[in-house]
């Protein structure tokens, strides 16, 4: 029986009350442990397809008649179009149409960031589509850019009102300490570089709008656009069959969707709208640059007293203020705290989200906090963290619904006590050492999302939901909770997502809520089915149906099909949810050249119960790589001057290679979370990447004594730790 | 646009030049070269290695394995690009990049391009140059020039021959070019010398596939050593004094202290 009820939805941090139609019988938790199925390394159901070229993604599709579009951006951070003339690209061969500011809502003559969309042409190809652009006659008025975000706290150019934090007594906190360290630290612009650039194509069938778009939510561009044009939403069909990544930067329509609806109306075409490599560069979103300034305050034996941060997000035109603070608050028990985050407002391309957005960065300086304390009270890094453990929220706050942190450090002991053979290995020039960094993260998931099952006679069966599979392999995911629950091999359940017409409501994929939220549903879809098969085979022998296997069961069906339908439940009330990790990095630091090579990562992680192991380490080897690239070398550069963007291709826009990539060893917990759901399940997407910086930092503390404080740790940013930590080594010598 | 392929050297009448691609073709979707017509001269530069004796249309790839050559020179082969570059590029092509400095290839109107001012220097120059860098600012990228300009090699164009360090010329208020070689001059053959010893080293911002942010080609012929640089000044570097006399940017200091490891290092290597 569908119920209503009120319940807590928390999405990366931002925790709000909804209602809730929920449509479930609680189920047993299945026991810990591998099962028929679940526990099992699976090989994802499309990887071979994939691996073949053999599937379509959004970036291979072509309508008949498609046109291709191209878009006019501002070239300035700062600028306002006064005059724009569209007739020459109207003119120029195979143009279709044009659209320009006030001709759709996302373009403007207004432009507050170098890449903000102006006005768009779309021809029979995309080069003359491109040609036609340059035809465009535009008269600019250059403004003052605002590019620096300390300046813009001073002056008040906020995005939102500041977020202050405040526990205990903070200046008692201080005072009680007997050692106190302030540092700053910064962390880069990084880009989400998907291999999909970011595109739609947009169809109208009468007054449908059908949209195929590279996308992390669905439904979620449904509703946008129903809203935006003033349609009803089911009249608008979203199909994301297969996608090329998206690390949170895919989450909403964005420009090129209602660009592409607005000229497919214009023309009676479809039109594709897809970024070229180097718009991804410019205007497809990164990862915020930060500043922060942390206090960390503790008595001799460690236990912290204080903690204290002013963070500023280098935020740009427009977005939201990610949770940069959230290690902070959330990661240690420490009484007495104080934070504040500022959102600058600047000329520069907005933030979106970007894989553990804000905690990818908070941990960095956080975590590098704690190893200077340590270093500096004598401590052993993993003992401190040990005794500053938040046994529940921090402040005496919720308890948690599950919490195995402490499980982690246990299991991180045997790659920690590696260090002194690792520095063992150090010569006069190449110095090694091992460092370690905790993770906080939420991934719980939550309602609401639907799954539907049919399952036929012989024993196969369908899982249909308008869910999209964002390359994390969810689709796999669903079918081995299915088999498990129906009790058939996991080959026989085709996972049928992507699609808005045909199937239910699916959650957003972000904030490593997928499989969380959309597998207990689907469990729950086949558990119903199952009832009604059992109900069915009752009928034709009798009460006695419980040694059949559901084969036998399923043989009375004929040409008739079973439909069962699932439906995620409430999270847990009064608890916090949370996933837990820790990482252990090895390094080596040349100290004459500055090059740092990372030898080896192991990974501990708490997901509660793991349903593709498979899955799950291929998970964190992905966040650790991408992690690495975030320690190392990518860093997206401006001009300071005028803040145009320089890094817009791949050879000075430094991803890691597989060069790069050291040794990856990856352990998970795998103790379902019993107070969450039916599978105690939560999201790995996210937690791999969230240590990564600070681990490696510190191993570099460890080998060298220096204190890198800056993202990417460049050969300069190295040798200037180097030398500043030589500085002080003398200035300590001459002391004595 | 047209792409040729002409049977003679002596047909060739204007045109851009294209051999591997992995320069020029970039270039020209930048819109940083413009051509109506595609020379492609593959067939027309020679491309065995024998002996001491390189085709200029010989792959970076096929350098890197032809075990008489130099270590230096192979070894700065191996550690440019990435294997597919390797395999497509010519050696020849490789002497003729562009630089890397995003100023120039954003194409701001910078004294390369034929402007006033060299953007980079106020600008954003981490990668950029510790020597000649007061005009332009730019750092030359080729790993495998700097080795050729330490072994002394010569080139033989379709007009003359000379060595390495004479196909480049600093940029200047009259003259922007930073090669010397002429319209319609095309090399063929690389003369590469032997060396007792020789070594490259290469710091770049990850492990693979990067330019150099400092490469240190050393050669020694008995108690001769000699040294040149890559990605530290606007064309490639032979070091004829102490790295002192170097004249770092803001934030290019760090390449003088990689450089003095590295040729250290070198020397070191060289016996």
């Amino acid at each position: 029986m569908a119920r209503l009820i009120r319940t807590e939805k928390e999405v990366e941090g931002r925790v709000e009350e909804i209602w809730l139609v929920v449509d479930e019988d609680a189920l047993e938790q299945w026991p810990a442990g591998p099962r028929e199925v679940v526990g099992h390394a699976t090989t994802r159901n499309d990887a071979l397809a994939r691996a073949r070229g053999q599937v379509r993604y959004t970036a291979d599709i072509q309508l008949p008649g498609m046109l291709h579009t191209a878009v006019l951006r501002s070239p300035y951070a700062h600028a306002r179009a006064t005059r724009i003339d569209l007739t020459p690209a109207l003119a120029a061969p195979g143009v279709r149409g044009a659209i320009g500011p006030g001709e759709c809502a996302e373009l403007s003559a207004d432009c507050a960031y170098e890449g903000a969309p102006v006005a768009a042409v779309c021809a029979d190809t995309f080069r003359q589509a491109q040609a036609a652009l340059e035809l465009i006659e535009v008269d600019w008025e250059q403004l003052d850019p605002l590019l620096d975000g300390d300046e813009a706290v001073a002056g008040g150019r906020l995005i939102e009102e500041p977020r202050k934090h405040e526990r205990g007594e903070y200046d008692r906190g201080l005072a009680e300490a007997d050692v106190v360290i302030e540092a700053t630290y910064r962390t880069q612009t990084v880009l989400h570089n998907s291999m999909e650039t970011h595109q739609a194509i947009c169809r109208w069938e009468g007054d449908t709008l059908e949209v195929y778009i590279s996308t992390q939510y669905i439904w979620g561009v449904r509703s946008d656009i129903a809203q935006t044009l003033g349609m009803p939403a089911d009249k608008v069909r979203v199909v994301c069959e297969f996608m090329g990544g998206g690390f949170g930067s895919k989450n909403n329509p964005g420009e090129y969707t209602f660009i592409a609806a607005e000229l497919a109306k214009r023309t009676g075409r479809p039109v594709r709208c897809a970024l070229t490599r180097h718009e991804e560069h410019v205007a497809a979103g990164n990862r915020n640059s930060t500043t922060q300034r942390l206090v960390i305050g503790a008595r001799s034996d460690g236990t912290l007293t204080a903690l204290g941060g002013e963070y500023v997000n280098d935020v740009g035109a427009s977005g939201w203020v990610s949770m940069t603070e959230g290690p902070m608050l959330m990661l240690y028990e420490c009484p007495n705290l104080r934070a504040t985050t500022y959102g600058a407002e600047l000329n520069l391309p907005p933030t979106l989200p970007f894989r553990a957005p804000g905690f990818v960065e908070g941990t960095f300086g956080l975590e590098c906090l704690l190893d200077e304390l340590a270093a500096k009270l004598d401590l052993d890094p993993l003992e401190l963290r040990r005794r500053n453990h938040a046994d529940s929220e921090p402040g005496g706050g919720r308890p948690y619904s599950g919490k195995n942190l402490v499980e982690c450090y246990r299991r991180a002991e045997p790659h920690w006590e590696r260090r002194h053979d690792v520095r063992a290995r150090s010569t006069e020039t190449v110095k090694r050492g091992v460092g370690m960094a905790s993770q906080v993260w939420f991934g719980g998931g939550g309602p609401p999302s639907y799954a539907w099952i049919r399952v036929g006679s012989d024993a196969r069966a369908t899982v249909v939901t308008a869910m999209q599979d964002v390359g994390t392999g969810t689709k796999t995911t669903m079918a081995m909770v299915a088999a498990e629950e129906l009790g058939i091999p996991v080959e026989h359940v085709t996972v049928a997502v992507g699609d808005s017409l045909r199937g239910p409501y699916a959650t957003l994929s972000a904030g490593s809520s997928t499989t969380p939220s959309i597998a207990p549903a689907v469990r729950a879809a086949a558990a119903d089915a199952k009832r009604q098969i059992v109900d069915l085979a009752k009928q034709r022998y009798g009460d006695d149906v419980e040694e059949f296997d559901i084969a036998e069961l399923l043989s009375v069906l004929g040409n008739s099909q079973i439909l069962g339908t699932g439906s995620r439940g409430p999270n847990p009330a009064g608890m916090t949810v949370l996933t837990f990790g820790v990482q252990v990095a090895e390094v080596a630091v040349d100290v004459e050249t500055g090059e740092i090579t990372v030898d080896r990562i192991a990974a501990i992680h708490d997901v509660g119960r793991v349903i593709n192991p498979l899955g799950a380490s291929s998970q964190i080897e992905g966040g650790i790589i991408q992690g690495i690239g975030h320690t190392l070398s990518e860093e997206r550069l401006n001009d300071p001057a005028t803040g145009a963007i320089l890094t817009r291709s791949f050879d000075a826009y430094k991803l890691p290679t597989i060069a790069d990539v050291p040794e990856i060893v990856t352990e998970l917990i795998d103790v379902p979370d019993s107070q969450l759901t039916s599978l105690g399940s939560k999201g790995i997407g996210e937690p791999p990447i969230i240590p990564v910086a600070a681990a490696i930092a510190n191993a570099i503390r460890d080998a060298t004594g220096a204190d890198v404080r800056s993202l990417p740790i460049t050969r300069a940013e190295m040798l200037r730790a180097l030398a500043e930590a030589k500085e002080k080594t003398r200035g300590a010598a001459a002391a004595v | 646009m047209e792409l040729l392929r002409p049977s003679d050297l002596e047909e060739l009448k204007g045109g851009l030049l294209i051999a591997g691609g992995t320069e020029v073709v970039p270039q020209l979707r930048e819109g940083l070269l413009r051509a109506e017509t595609l020379v492609d001269i593959t067939e027309l530069v020679p491309r065995g290695i024998e002996g001491t004796r390189i085709g200029a249309g010989a792959t970076l790839a096929e350098v890197e394995a032809a075990s008489q050559l130099p270590e230096v020179l192979r070894e700065a082969c191996r550690l440019a690009a990435s294997p597919q570059l390797r395999n497509m590029g010519s050696i020849g092509g490789n002497l003729l990049q562009s630089t890397r400095c995003w100023y120039w290839r954003l194409s701001y109107p910078c004294r390369l391009h034929g402007g006033e001012r060299c953007h980079a220097k106020e600008g954003e120059h981490r990668e950029h140059a510790i020597f000649a860098n007061d005009f332009c600012a730019s750092a030359h990228p080729s790993d495998v020039a700097a080795a050729l300009v330490a072994l002394g090699a010569t080139i033989r164009t379709n007009r003359r021959e000379l060595a390495v360090h004479e196909l480049y010329r600093l940029a200047d208020e009259s003259d922007r070019r930073t090669t010397t070689l002429g319209t319609g001059e095309v090399m063929l053959e690389l003369e590469v010398p032997p060396a007792e010893a020789s070594v490259y080293l290469k710091a770049m911002d990850r492990k693979r596939w990067a330019f150099p942010l400092v490469g240190v080609a050393g050669v020694r012929r008995g108690t001769v050593t000699t040294l040149a640089l890559a990605g530290v000044a606007p064309i490639p570097w032979l070091l004829d004094g102490p790295l002192d006399e170097a004249t770092p940017l803001r934030d290019t200091a760090y390449k003088v202290e990689i450089a003095r490891a590295l040729v250290a290092r070198a020397i070191a290597k060289l016996g």
